[in-house]
């Protein structure tokens, strides 16, 4: 966003604008108040290395190795969990074939693949974009990710907010696993044994009994071993 | 897809290491990484083992991603964090360290230690024309994306036939990886 210096009233004047405005006005104030909109929109110069009808690249012109790509939207999302479904698919599907493109044509050894949501994240426009970034050994990059041991109810409480804020999902699918297990516990004999509904069975090699059954069977029932 | 043995996160996949699952479909699964930068660090993998980024169909790729927004979207209204990164490492002097492509999701906070910040290179605009000019050449050839699953992929289908010299980088690419 251009950098702007306002006057209170100003400010004041122009929030009491944005609150009265439609949510398609709104759209269009982000847009016009949007660097990276202009760009797309070809009102301010840029270096376009791919653009489809979705989805618009261009050189970061303060990049952190040459061929640095910004990939963007071409629809204005100040976020990334504002964006559908179907963009996420085909933006990445792009990031994908750019990095491709950069290992190919620029001798890049490796690429990142960045996004920032939020300031504390780093993210410092208000449109949602893809960084693309060539790699090479000893450029300079130092990216740091720190290691920080969580304690065992730690994982189990965040693991299961997560659980809960993406509906469940992983609980539903586990419980969906363990549905072959009671009919495991019959006695083999006989061919006509169940097989689960999966083509492929899980591997349990684990060696903790659940429900008094003893896993190394069912996995040998399993042909696992 | 045959799973090498030695891959540690196939393992996970196979559930022959334990972990904390966070969400699973038939091509994808996330995980809490317990030795995370933040709590609620997860890494979203596809089931089916490809090293790097340019192995995975883009099927897969749109739905590593959507899976990956989704999981940045909880972790915002269930952990209270104030940013999210979505970070991938492809390649090892991008700083990949497991031969399994993998997408981190990574709750932000200020001052949390995680540095994913880079100092500007000066280029001068005879540099920047340069490398635009190579990556453009490269990049006409994009064609239209993958929409169905199940089609295997072949090797980089849509890219122009490769020059000798380029294709024997390339597979020097490949091989570099562990």
């Amino acid at each position: 966003m251009p950098e702007q210096n306002l006057s209170q009233e100003q400010l004041k004047a122009l929030q009491e604008k944005i609150s009265q405005m439609s949510p398609e006005e709104l759209k269009e104030f982000q847009k016009k108040q949007c660097i990276f909109c202009q760009i797309i929109a070809g009102k301010i110069q840029a270096r376009k290395v791919y653009e489809d009808e979705r989805a618009v690249a261009i050189l970061d012109i303060n990049p952190a190795n040459p061929g640095h790509i910004l990939l963007l939207t071409k629809e204005h999302y100040s976020i990334m969990p504002q964006v559908p479904d179907n963009e996420i698919s085909r933006i990445f599907m792009a990031a994908k074939s750019l990095s491709n493109s950069m290992l190919r044509s620029i001798d890049a050894q490796g690429t990142n693949i960045i996004v920032a949501n939020g300031v504390a994240a780093g993210q410092r426009a208000q449109h949602f974009m893809v960084h693309i970034i060539p790699r090479k050994e000893k450029d300079g990059i130092n990216f740091a990710i720190p290691q920080n041991a969580m304690e065992t109810n730690e994982i189990e409480a965040v693991g299961n907010k997560l659980i809960a804020a993406l509906g469940g999902a992983a609980e539903k699918k586990e419980e969906k696993q363990e549905l072959p297990v009671p009919q495991i516990s019959r006695p083999p004999q006989g061919e006509e044994f169940p097989t689960p509904n999966q083509s492929k069975p899980r591997k349990e090699t684990s060696k903790k009994s659940r429900d008094g059954l003893n896993l190394d069977d069912i996995s040998r029932i399993l042909g696992v071993k | 897809m045959t799973k090498p043995t030695q891959c540690i996160v196939c393992s996970i996949v196979a559930n022959q290491i334990p972990s904390k699952k966070i969400y699973e479909d038939d091509a994808v699964m996330a995980v809490l990484d317990v030795n995370g930068a933040n709590p609620g660090h997860c890494f979203v993998i596809p089931k089916a083992h490809y090293p790097i980024l340019e192995q995975v169909p883009d099927a897969e790729i749109g739905k590593l991603f959507q899976v990956s927004n989704r999981i940045s979207t909880a972790i915002f209204e269930s952990l209270g964090a104030h940013g999210t990164n979505i970070f991938v490492a492809n390649g090892i002097p991008a700083g990949q360290t497991v031969a399994h492509f993998t997408i981190n999701v990574i709750p932000r906070k200020e001052n949390d230690g995680v540095n994913l910040q880079w100092q500007p290179k000066q280029l001068t605009e005879e540099e920047l024309s340069t490398v635009e000019l190579k990556l453009k050449e490269q990049t006409k050839n994009i064609g239209a994306f993958e929409r169905e699953e199940k089609k295997p992929r072949v090797q980089a289908p849509r890219q122009a036939v490769l020059s000798d010299e380029e294709e024997e980088y390339f597979s020097r690419q490949m091989r570099r990886l562990p």
